[in-house]
């Protein structure tokens, strides 16, 4: 049960707000083969298992996993999809490889949002059917529950409707939950807006990243409220992406003369999913941040961590999630990104790849690419945005509006 | 990979869609609320006997405790709260501006340990409504469904 888990290969395609081109399919198999190469392994005799990672909602049909062996190199192969974040798709890959019946694990997550039409009324999927989602606005649907209203006609088409012109964005959520946390820290919409600024830069030296963008405070704050206090700039777009990690023990990571990058720590937590008696404050980030430092041995995260990228899906959650997760103290992580604390070159860089803000929301993807940028920073390979010196990283992923769930992954260089 | 698509007027696509429409059962707690709701405008909340905490919207069992609720754990809460947050919602789904920009709150309800999303009538866009006392305001009686579209909207309670 000693064994050291390693991450012995990485490979992404380029993020791009669409992929006409390529099917979701490809963009997979990119992502794999690269990483694959990377390690120096052959996925149909090397590799002992294949996780993906992903959401059948997002990907427009049902049982996504039966669809995924041919792509990685999967076929005939142990072979499972964790259904959330590509970095839960991590925690698994280490338990595998802790019990000893896998030596090598391949983890994938994507993003194809481009392919969805209707993207706002999927994640409307997402929010209780009874108690939440009818708050969105009028979905008039016969009810067949058995009501009185119960109705012999066909369901009308909603595509094109009135009602549906009024069906309000999913996004409210995090109107919401910012202005709770803009109270609650005294933060200002003007330090959200920095991060959106920060990140933004970041990204134009991050080759992958297609949202980078030279743009000002002012820039943010005078882009139009969506939630408010949530303004367009203050969200993250969309972009299509694929990544791919692959894992090891340590026996074999040496074997194949790569670099340790260790997976040492890693902790995942769910909230209640009701809204009505979930807190505000991203006590999964802090509970699942908990469980991997004491996996890895960490006792002060701010001080033996070197290098964080976390969930920034909205500027104000790259704030409140290093608050969460004791990286800042509570009301003061705003302070650290004024004093540049939180710069490349700061004394606790975070989200030096751009974060979604600068790289696009990539989805159920989001968790690899954070963890992406931790494993290329502490190789070394991170050009002109490489932390010098990086030895620990952190990376964590929350699963987006409306959820509760996170997980965290703390990597260490061997 | 070798060969890629490198005429932008190449790609092609097959558009579909999913059918996917449901009856979601209310369950047992939660038709036991709506049943209420059409009759009284009042709430119905479970109290936890084990940590006294009060659930709301009424469940079966309690989240922190596991505990489950029995019979004599139900009671009525009015249908007014305290607004804890709100945000000024201008966009649709399809991230189209809507006609009207709509005040959605999350209203911590009294008498409870819970709160329910509801949307503040208004005149006033630019008012802060954090901290406003509100009821609910329902539909007539006899046009009641058993649903949440029942509470038509809330405001501010005088």
């Amino acid at each position: 049960m000693s064994r050291k888990v390693c991450v012995i290969g990485i490979g992404h395609t380029d993020f791009n707000s669409m992929t006409p081109d390529m099917q979701w399919k490809e963009i997979m198999y990119e992502a794999c083969q690269k990483s694959y190469v990377d390690a120096g392994v052959d996925p149909r005799k090397d590799i002992d298992s294949f996780i993906t990672c992903a959401e059948d909602y997002w990907e427009g049909f049902s049982i996504f996993d039966e669809f995924v062996p041919d792509q990685i190199g999967a076929v005939l192969r142990p072979c499972c999809t964790v259904c959330g974040d590509g970095i839960y798709g991590l925690g698994n890959a280490y338990m595998q490889i802790k019990t000893g019946i896998v030596d090598v694990v391949a983890v994938e997550a994507h993003s194809k949002a481009s392919d969805m039409l209707t993207y706002g009324d999927i994640v409307l999927f997402a929010y209780d059917p009874i108690f939440e989602r009818p708050i969105s606005g009028p979905v008039e649907r016969p009810n067949y529950a058995g009501s009185p209203s119960y109705s012999k006609e066909r369901p009308k088409p909603l595509v094109g409707s009135t009602d549906e012109k009024e069906r309000i964005h999913p996004y409210f959520l995090a109107g919401l939950e910012m202005q709770h946390y803009l109270r609650k820290t005294n933060t200002t919409e003007e330090q959200c807006a920095s991060v959106v600024v920060k990140n933004k830069k970041n990204a134009f030296n991050n080759p992958y990243a297609d949202y980078e963008a030279k743009i000002s405070v002012d820039d943010v704050m005078s882009s139009e409220y969506l939630f408010k206090p949530i303004k367009r700039l203050d969200i993250s777009p969309n972009v299509d992406g694929a990544v791919s990690f692959v894992l090891a023990d340590e026996k074999t990571a040496k074997n194949l003369g790569v670099e340790l990058i260790y997976l040492s720590g890693f902790g995942w937590s769910s909230e209640t999913p009701w809204l009505s008696t979930r807190g505000m404050d991203a006590a999964y980030a802090t509970k699942a941040a908990k469980m991997a430092y004491k996996m890895a041995g960490i006792l002060q995260p701010r001080k033996e961590i070197d290098i964080a990228e976390v969930d920034d899906r909205f500027s104000y959650k790259e704030l409140q999630h290093l608050e969460a997760m004791g990286l800042a103290r509570p009301g003061e992580a705003a302070q650290m990104l004024e004093e540049g604390v939180l710069d490349v070159k700061g004394s606790f860089p975070t989200n030096t790849s751009g974060g979604s803000l600068g790289v696009g929301n990539s989805l159920e993807a989001t968790g690899l690419q954070k963890s992406l940028e931790i494993v290329t920073q502490l190789r070394g390979y991170a050009g002109k945005r490489q932390v010098p010196g990086a030895e620990i990283g952190i990376a964590q992923a929350w699963r987006g509006i409306p959820s509760g769930s996170g997980a965290v992954a703390i990597f260490k260089r061997g | 990979m070798l060969e890629k698509q490198t005429d932008p007027t190449s790609p092609m696509h097959w558009r579909g869609d999913m059918q996917a429409d449901y009856m979601y059962t209310n369950g047992v707690a939660g038709d036991r609320f709506f049943r209420h709701l059409m009759e009284k405008d009042t709430f119905l909340a479970t109290k936890c006997k084990k940590c006294g905490k009060v659930l709301f919207p009424a469940r079966l069992y309690c989240e922190d405790c596991f505990q489950e609720i029995s019979e004599s754990d139900w009671l009525e809460v009015p249908a007014t709260g305290t607004v804890r947050v709100f945000t000024v919602a201008t966009i649709n789904a399809h991230g189209k501006k809507m006609e009207e920009p709509k005040i959605i709150a999350l209203i911590d309800i009294d008498k409870t340990d819970g709160a329910l999303l509801g949307i503040i009538k208004t005149k006033d866009l630019k008012r802060d409504f954090c901290g406003v006392k509100v009821k609910a305001v329902f539909k007539p009686k006899e046009k009641r469904e058993g649903t949440l579209k029942d509470i038509l909207y809330f405001e501010e309670k005088i």
